[in-house]
């Protein structure tokens, strides 16, 4: 079961890294943002950069219960 | 509340829900609404939330108190049945909820004159969706979270079960345990401000973690407030004139609330994922307490602990109490 555990986790890491990109992205590029002001604009930053920091973590995690096997 | 009656408040309150839906959906399959699929979904939406917090209030009812120790063998039992299967309800009403949500937001951001680069990757790919089928799952997500949001405090506010929160006096001690839990400059950035004692003692927790006392249960508590009542006010909005200052900054939480709870979803898992014995109990109820005290024990004697000796620990004892 851990491995299971493990690949839904990257996966969901993953979804959530690609997320992370557009917010990134966007905290530059989207004029809705920069219209709204800096205050958007740093928030999807800050999002972007928090939610690709913990899916990093997750994804980490999730290698580890891979190679940990079902091994308790 | 005696058993007798909380049943007679569940019975009347899936009557309720039961004669509520069936309107609700004569109304809506009447062929008398003007309204495009999208807005009638809202209205199906608005309408059935007084029946799904009523349904959702009387399941918490039913649960009733909080019940005595249970183990088999070496087997305890960290989570009630009522408490495993309201988690994955909710964990189903999220993983609906979330990604619809995201879209609505990333949808909105993305369709412009020069998109994010790949953005038009994103688009493309969810183009064959009608938007109003993102909409249902989102509010078929939403329902199934204000039911399980109203289950579950009902429950916690009859049985008398606190354990996800510090003891009254106790904050200051769990954030410390907490904080100490943390990269070391981080930890220490955070208890500068608090006034927490990162060399204080603490025996290791008996039922949950001081992670999860201090910092996981009470930032899940502020999230989903936020998400809901801001979502209530957005559903809100075509049945009752909503100040538009009131409907903007709705609008504004509920994108901040949905991006928060993305992260502490992703800290739920890097968090309880890294600790098997947890995944175990939320599964089946039960886990070995020998594995579940290794964890508990392992808080209080971190790597990042500061060097002064943590005092014997007592042993980590029964863990009493329904949420076991």
């Amino acid at each position: 079961m851990k491995p299971v555990a493990g690949a839904l986790g990257i996966v969901w890491a993953l979804v959530n890294l690609i997320l992370a990109y557009y917010f990134l992205a966007d905290a530059f590029i989207a004029k809705t943002a920069a219209r709204e002001g800096i205050l958007a604009q740093a928030s999807l930053l800050l999002g972007g950069l928090l939610m690709g920091l913990f899916a990093l973590l997750v994804a980490r995690v999730g290698v580890r219960l891979i190679r940990a096997g079902n091994a308790t | 509340m005696g058993a007798a009656l909380r049943w007679v408040v569940v019975i009347a309150a899936v009557a309720a829900g039961a004669f509520g839906a069936a309107q609700i959906v004569q109304q809506a399959a009447s062929g008398q609404q003007p309204w495009d699929p999208e807005l009638t979904d809202n209205f199906i939406f608005i309408k059935s939330i007084p029946f799904v917090l009523a349904v959702g209030v009387a399941v918490g009812l039913l649960r009733g108190r909080a019940g005595s120790e249970e183990r088999r063998g070496e087997l305890v039992r960290r989570f009630r049945p009522g408490t495993v299967i309201g988690h994955w309800i909710a964990t189903i009403g999220f993983v609906l909820a979330m990604p619809t949500g995201m879209w609505q937001y990333l949808g909105g951001v993305l369709s412009q004159d020069a998109p994010a680069p790949g953005g038009q990757i994103l688009l493309d790919l969810f183009r064959p969706i009608p938007l109003y089928w993102i909409y249902r799952l989102h509010y078929i997500g939403g329902a199934i979270i204000l039911f399980s949001v109203a289950s579950f405090a009902a429950y916690w506010w009859t049985s008398g079960d606190r354990a996800l929160i510090p003891p009254r006096g106790q904050w200051r001690a769990h954030l410390s345990v907490f904080a100490r839990g943390l990269p070391r400059r981080l930890g220490a950035r955070i208890a500068g401000p608090l006034r927490l004692d990162l060399r204080r003692a603490m025996p290791a927790a008996k039922r949950f973690t001081y992670y999860e006392t201090a910092f996981s249960f009470p930032s899940w508590t502020i999230v989903i407030a936020l998400i809901t009542i801001t979502g209530l006010v957005k559903a809100m909005r075509y049945v009752y004139p909503i100040p538009p200052f009131l409907l903007y900054w709705s609008s504004t939480l509920h994108v901040a609330a949905m991006v928060l709870i993305f992260i502490k979803v992703l800290d739920h898992l890097r968090y309880t994922l890294a600790r098997w014995p947890m995944m175990v109990a939320m599964a089946k109820g039960w886990v070995p307490e020998s594995a579940i005290r290794r964890v508990l024990e392992d808080e209080v004697q971190r790597e990042s602990a500061p060097a002064e000796p943590v005092p014997a620990r007592q042993p980590a004892g029964a863990m009493t109490g329904s949420e076991r």
